[in-house]
């Protein structure tokens, strides 16, 4: 199928359904309360800061968003990409360059002029997405500990 | 995508407040807990919104390309009168919706859920307050006959029963009210506003991008809980089932479709460019998207039901179930929701007073048709007023003492009579021969 096929909007509560079917069929759990509580959040934050990939009228990919400031002594308006999905049945038909592009343009439109994420390292492929996108390495590092272990 | 806020004329503002500290009692208690139930969010502020950047050429109609108006005496006297009506209409089902969930709000079992209703309504009093910046910036007088005091007056003034539209006349009996009412009647504002976002008067055009960024969390209000309450049903909860809420989208999904206007109607609206599309085509997109909500829940309670399928499985369970209306795994379909047929339990429109059930199945008698109502409508609603007067227009046509037309615009309504008083002695009960029906319907 071609990108043109690809039609990004923003995301609504129909989009549930089809965004619990990504999580499971990426994540092999179906977790409806769980992305219920996500899209909820989104919404009532900014429905436009966050997209949604539609093919054949089926939601093919999602990308949730927000705009904020003040977080990790970042002052300026800063655009989040949080969490996104890519349905496996639509994987390299330049869904996730389409929902990108579209979170872009919206940020920019909105006057960001940064737009951060966080990808695990274990994940080559999603590093070398945002990659491909134009993101680097970013000064602000992720830590993380665990509460419960004795520490030295 | 910048907005530009602005309050209305003191007095008026300040009427607003006294309104909410009636009809929105709980108001300072969501202010207070905001940022708990809502961390991170901008604070609620009772403001009119702006978008900047708006398309400044007409859209659609006879004047398509043209300058989009930015004062009301420079359109067509009849358009300005159109328009004016739809603005007082959409008033009207905002701070109409309200004064339902009121009734109900404090019912809720879930303290997430309330709160979630709760801000909604605060938004819709911020929705209302919109349309009356839209009534209070421009002069109207010309087309109203009324003073801006007048105009206020009269949208505050308007309780349960003597709003303009049937869907914000009804009382809520139940939380299912608010949460149903949220998911379907809330979707039928979705698209007024969306329709609205092209008007060829610009102050209102320019009024829709913040109101559809609020609705959309609204629909989630009404849908996120019903997904739930699906489970719940699954689980066999004795405070949720699927009869219940099926009764519930029998009750509200005719008073939905009927917002959009007669389904013959709405090419006004599109040649004076104030909306793109005509009701019918409008009325179709939205059955087409309840369905879908409708199929959700199922495929939720289905899941639910039968937490071993796969999600292959369960997609071929619930195509079997609505190819065969059998049975699948135990599951019945009869279980299942469905959307009511769009000439079921009709008052107005092309299908009004017509003996149509649920499932679309005509009958032969008023009698077993009364008796289908009795068995699919919640119980409470079948108490109340609206609901008899409804039986007794059904009644009137079969008799043949009343054509449906006749009928529909005989419906008694609670009107407000005389004067501009803000007193609700000046509203009651009122059957009128000739109750003019609103040309272009709006929602919440």
């Amino acid at each position: 199928m071609s990108a043109e096929a690809i039609q990004v909007r923003s995301l609504t509560e129909l989009d549930l359904d089809g965004i619990v079917r990504i999580g499971e069929k990426t994540r092999n759990r179906y977790e409806p309360d769980l992305w219920e509580g996500r899209v909820t959040y989104y919404l009532r934050r900014a429905p436009e800061g966050s997209v949604v990939a539609e093919m054949d009228g089926e939601v093919a990919g999602f990308m949730l968003g927000d705009i904020r400031s003040g977080e990790f002594g970042i002052e300026e308006q800063c655009g989040w990409i949080e969490v996104m999905g890519v349905d496996p049945d639509c994987a390299g038909k330049g869904v996730g360059r389409a929902l990108a592009e579209e979170i872009l343009k919206r940020y920019t439109a909105r006057g960001v002029r940064k737009v951060r994420t966080m990808v695990d390292s274990s994940m080559p492929d999603v590093e070398a997405f945002f990659a491909r996108l134009g993101f680097e390495v970013d000064t602000l590092r992720s830590y993380c500990m665990t509460l419960g272990e004795s520490r030295n | 995508m910048a907005t530009t806020t602005t309050e209305i004329p003191r007095k008026f503002h300040q009427a607003v407040e006294k309104w909410r500290d009636t009809y929105l009692p709980d108001f300072a208690y969501l202010m207070e807990n905001w940022d708990r139930y809502f961390p991170r969010d901008d604070p609620f502020r009772l403001c009119a919104y702006r978008e900047c950047g708006m398309p400044c050429s007409i859209e659609c109609g006879e004047d398509q390309g043209k300058p989009k108006y930015t004062r009301a005496c420079d359109m067509k006297p009849d358009a300005a009168r159109h328009l004016v009506s739809a603005i007082r209409a959409q008033a009207s089902t905002e701070f109409g919706s309200i004064q339902q969930h009121q009734l109900t709000l404090a019912r809720a079992q879930d303290e997430e859920e309330q709160a979630m209703v709760l801000r909604m309504m605060a938004e819709e009093l911020r929705h209302g307050y919109q349309m009356l910046h839209l009534l209070t910036d421009d002069d109207w007088q010309p087309v109203t006959g009324q003073t801006q005091e007048q105009t206020v007056e009269e949208i505050l003034s308007m309780k349960t029963g003597s709003h303009v539209l049937g869907a914000f006349n009804i009382d809520f009996e139940s939380f299912v009210d608010n949460i149903v009412f949220c998911a379907l009647i809330d979707r039928v504002g979705k698209y007024q506003l969306s329709l609205q976002k092209v008007s060829a008067y610009s102050p209102m055009a320019d009024s829709m991008p913040q109101m559809l960024r609020e609705e959309a969390f609204h629909l989630a209000t009404g849908v996120v809980p019903l997904r739930r309450w699906v489970v719940k049903a699954a689980a066999g909860s004795p405070m949720i089932t699927m009869e219940v809420i099926q009764k519930h989208l029998n009750k509200w999904v005719p008073r939905a479709y009927e917002m959009f206007g007669d389904e013959r109607g709405g090419a006004t609206n599109v040649k004076w460019g104030l909306k793109p599309m005509k009701n019918a085509e409008s009325q179709d997109q939205y059955a087409k998207e309840c369905t879908k909500v409708v199929r959700d829940l199922n495929m939720r309670y289905l899941r639910a039901r039968l937490p071993e399928l796969t999600l292959a499985d369960a997609d071929a369970g619930l195509a079997t179930l609505e190819r065969d209306h059998g049975s699948f795994q135990g599951v019945k379909f009869e279980e299942l929701l469905r959307l009511p047929h769009r000439e079921y339990g009709r008052r107005r429109g092309v299908p009004a007073f017509s003996w149509v059930g649920v499932d679309g199945e005509r009958f032969e008698s008023i009698e077993v048709y009364l008796q289908h109502l009795t068995r699919t409508l919640p119980d409470g609603y079948r108490a109340t007023r609206d609901f008899q007067d409804f039986v007794e227009n059904l009644q009137a046509v079969a008799r043949g003492e009343k054509t449906a037309d006749e009928a529909q615009k005989s419906m008694p309504q609670l009107r407000r009579v005389g004067g501009v008083c803000p007193c609700s002695k000046s509203v009651r009960w009122v059957a009128e021969e000739a109750i003019e029906l609103p040309v272009s319907a709006v929602g919440a």
